[in-house]
């Protein structure tokens, strides 16, 4: 038996280097496949959507105008807000912390309360059974029907909205940690059963960590459902709360006040994603391979490079 | 030193006319520095055995004894899969199985990564791992407890063949270095022949064939006459069994 070997890639060479114009050119091109520039740019297309529809409406139906905010008036708004300068009964600052504080007793609450449920729904066949259908009806009925529900209840303190809060998220965090227990990782455990690794070990080591990331979906539902609801109740069953003072702007007419409040909210939910959720689910999660999309589109685009065996693994 | 006995062992999974007999009436022992590999076709109950020895299986009758000078001997293993967690550092990984923490045994773990390899690896995630280095890791993992007898499932059935190939030298070589007694689930007969000194043949239903012991000069390579016809000695031994069962 004859064995020839040729050596690729010799005569070929490798890839010649872009010359610098070249490299000059492809700026541009990045800037525009950047995720950055796509992030920055949707607000601009809303803003300039938002503007279009103010002129399109003022040609069409001249006495609308009246109503319809424009942006200059959300804006100073927002400002004399930010600089507590308002005509409602507390400030920006009291009531995002009036709601912030409910908001956090019924997620801590809907968040044990779920958990317990969701391990005993997941350990159990019986205990599933006799809890998911109500499970499934707590989620599939809408917060509106709670808040109304509850503002009759509890009439105008801080029960009502709290209690919605909880009953907004609580399926989603029973429904999340029953998956994560169901998807445990058996292999694992039947590797420190093998090793004779103590239980308290494993539940600390194997476990909990398995369960984080249906924990982390749990919390990110809960807490963004529980502030809808949180919203709802406190339109119907509060006196104060960020809820209760987009009610008061609609009330006075003011339109500026209500799309203006309703950007504090959003500002809200973003800083809260960005601060809190986001940096603990970094330190958290830095064991998982890095999700590079540029590497992916690469790939896609140009060569495709071969992986041998130092290289890592790619996969999750 | 390790030891060992297996008497009468029987196993059968379900009952009436599902039954399926998965070993039928094994008697064995395997004493000291000895690499066993257990070979045969699907089927043939190879890994209800080493499920047995490891304890995740009961028999059905029968007496299982894994000894090391007199006491119950502690095992290690190595899984198909590396079976490592994800979310913990390859150190903390080998950490995970130890008794304790303290710098005697975190030593012990980092001469073992170093034996594999792995050294200058010890902070990183598995998943920043390539497949070859996550079964060293479980390869260190298993011999950093110093265990009496180390069971290996196909440890190298889900690697390339030039990874595996090291990683087999690398095995011997532990092997040879730590004096353990090891027992080698596999299906690759080539493999089989390259590490150990003593292959168990099993046939379908849970028969034990052949026991053959092959004293060739380590290491083996497989390009060599004498290890290739030690090759063909077992493959042949396989036709056979599977002309009997057909």
């Amino acid at each position: 038996m004859t064995v020839t070997e040729t050596r690729p890639g010799a005569a070929a060479g490798s890839r010649p280097a872009p010359n610098p114009a070249q490299r000059l050119i492809s700026i541009p091109a990045k800037i525009a496949k950047s995720p950055h520039s796509a992030r920055v740019l949707f607000p601009i297309a809303m803003f300039a959507v938002w503007l279009l529809s103010l002129m399109a409406v003022e040609e069409i139906w001249p006495f609308a105008v009246d109503v319809l905010p424009t942006p200059s008036e959300v804006g100073a708004f927002m400002w004399d807000e930010f600089i507590t300068d308002t005509l409602a009964r507390k400030n920006l600052y009291e009531t995002f912390f009036i709601s912030l504080r409910r908001l956090l007793s019924g997620f801590a609450i809907a968040m044990v309360l779920g958990t317990a449920l969701g391990l005993a729904m997941g350990l159990s066949r019986a205990t599933n059974a006799f809890c998911h259908d109500w499970t499934m009806a707590i989620l599939a009925m809408p917060a509106l029907a709670w808040a109304l529900f509850n503002s009759i209840i509890f009439g105008f303190d801080d029960r009502g909205p709290i209690l919605t809060v909880i009953l907004a998220g609580i399926p989603f965090v029973i429904v999340n940690v029953r998956e994560g227990v169901r998807n445990t990782p058996r292999e694992l455990f039947d590797m420190a059963r093998s090793f004779q690794v103590p239980q308290s070990k494993v539940i600390r080591h194997v476990l909990v960590p398995s369960l984080m990331p249906f924990m982390f979906a749990a919390a990110r539902y809960c807490f963004s459902i529980g502030w809808k609801g949180l919203v709802i109740a406190e339109v119907f069953g509060g006196q104060d709360g960020a809820g209760w003072t987009i009610k008061f702007w609609y009330d006075a007419h003011r339109a500026h006040g209500v799309v203006g409040y309703a950007a504090f909210f959003v500002i809200f939910a973003i800083l809260f994603e960005r601060l809190v959720f986001e940096p603990i689910s970094r330190r958290a999660f830095r064991w998982r391979p890095q999700l590079r999309t540029e590497v992916v589109e690469e790939a896609f685009g140009e060569h495709h490079e071969h992986y041998g065996e130092d290289e890592p693994a790619r996969h999750g | 030193m390790a030891e060992i006995r297996i008497k009468n062992l029987h196993k059968e999974f379900g009952v009436g006319e599902d039954k399926v007999v998965a070993l039928e009436d094994v008697n064995l022992d395997i004493t000291g520095h000895s690499f066993v590999s257990i070979v045969g076709p699907s089927g043939c109950g190879k890994s209800t055995l080493l499920n047995i020895l490891t304890g995740i299986e009961t028999p059905t009758s029968g007496t299982v004894e894994i000894t090391s000078d007199g006491h119950v001997a502690a095992p290690g293993y190595v899984f198909q899969a590396a079976r490592l967690l994800p979310w913990r550092t390859v150190t903390d990984n080998l950490l995970f199985v130890q008794d304790d923490r303290s710098d005697a045994t975190r030593e012990r773990c980092r001469r073992y990564l170093e034996m594999v390899q792995l050294g200058d690896k010890g902070d990183k995630f598995p998943g920043e791992l390539s497949g070859g280095m996550q079964q060293r890791v479980g390869i260190a993992r298993a011999f950093s407890i110093e265990p009496d007898v180390l069971f290996m499932d196909e440890p190298f059935s889900h690697l390339d063949a030039i990874t595996a190939r090291a990683l087999r030298r690398e095995l011997h070589h532990m092997w040879d270095e730590t004096k353990k007694m090891v027992v080698f689930v596999t299906h690759d007969v080539g493999e089989a022949v390259e590490l150990s000194n003593r292959i168990l043949v099993f046939a379908k239903g849970g028969r034990l064939e052949d026991d053959i012991q092959i004293d060739l000069p380590f290491p083996r390579d497989p390009a060599d006459d004498e290890v290739a016809v030690a090759k063909a000695h077992v493959l042949r031994k396989f036709e056979e069994l599977d002309l009997l069962a057909s």
